[in-house]
């Protein structure tokens, strides 16, 4: 079972890509809040690289990006429903 | 030893790009605001800076509770100036009370280019296909 490949069981991983390489962004603005909004997820929080796929390099970039849009009241730290 | 007195000298002389975010407290009356802008753009260029330019967000809702504020008064300025100045460009607007927060970034190549797209409106989209408002663009 586990030797087979094609076994339902084994489910094939999904090759996930960065979407900031593919679109050949360099720099992620904070200001771009809406990009920002979809990496995070309904509490406000920021999602990990294993479930968004982005890079690591552009990981880094975007917490920092978040992280300034948070500071000027841009993006929320916590989502309004949950405080 | 003199090598290092003429990196000195050049990192004073050496203008750097900035951009400037800042919140202007909201219970200032609406024509006070272009005062203030114009207060902050004056002590830039007082301290050595040029301001490049100035835009203006207007009164955006915060996306939480700031300073028990729900609004604010974006700014978004960009200016170019000595490494020295920015020092008391913040210590300024931290005393000044109808500052609620600033945010000054130091531009670097990357970000530079950037910018340069932004101004070109060719920023690469990183969610090209949006189904749901926005298709009649592009294509």
């Amino acid at each position: 079972m586990i030797k087979n490949p094609s076994h339902p069981k084994k489910s094939v991983r999904k090759v996930k890509q960065c979407k900031f390489t593919e679109a050949g962004l360099e720099y992620i603005d904070y200001k771009d809040v809406e990009t920002l909004q979809r990496f995070t997820n309904d509490q406000g929080k920021i999602l990990p690289r294993r479930v968004t796929g982005t890079s690591a390099k552009h990981q880094r970039q975007l917490t920092t990006a978040i992280k300034r849009a948070r500071f000027l009241g841009l993006m929320p730290y916590v989502a309004e429903n949950l405080r | 030893m003199t090598v290092f007195q003429t990196e000195n000298i050049q990192s004073k002389l050496m203008n750097s790009y900035y951009e400037l975010t800042y919140i202007i407290s909201p219970v200032l009356e609406d024509e006070q605001y272009p005062a203030v802008i114009q207060r902050i753009n004056d002590l830039i260029t007082s301290k050595g800076g040029t301001v490049e330019e100035v835009e203006e967000w207007g009164l955006r809702k915060f996306a939480y509770e700031m300073d028990k504020k729900q609004t604010g008064f974006y700014v978004n300025l960009y200016f170019e100036g000595p490494a020295t100045a920015i020092e008391s460009i913040e210590r300024a607007m931290r005393i000044d009370d109808e500052i609620m927060r600033y945010l000054t970034l130091k531009y670097d190549a990357k970000m530079m280019r950037h910018k340069e797209l932004v101004k070109k409106n060719a920023v690469p989209e990183v969610f090209p296909v949006i189904e749901e408002d926005d298709s009649e663009e592009d294509k």
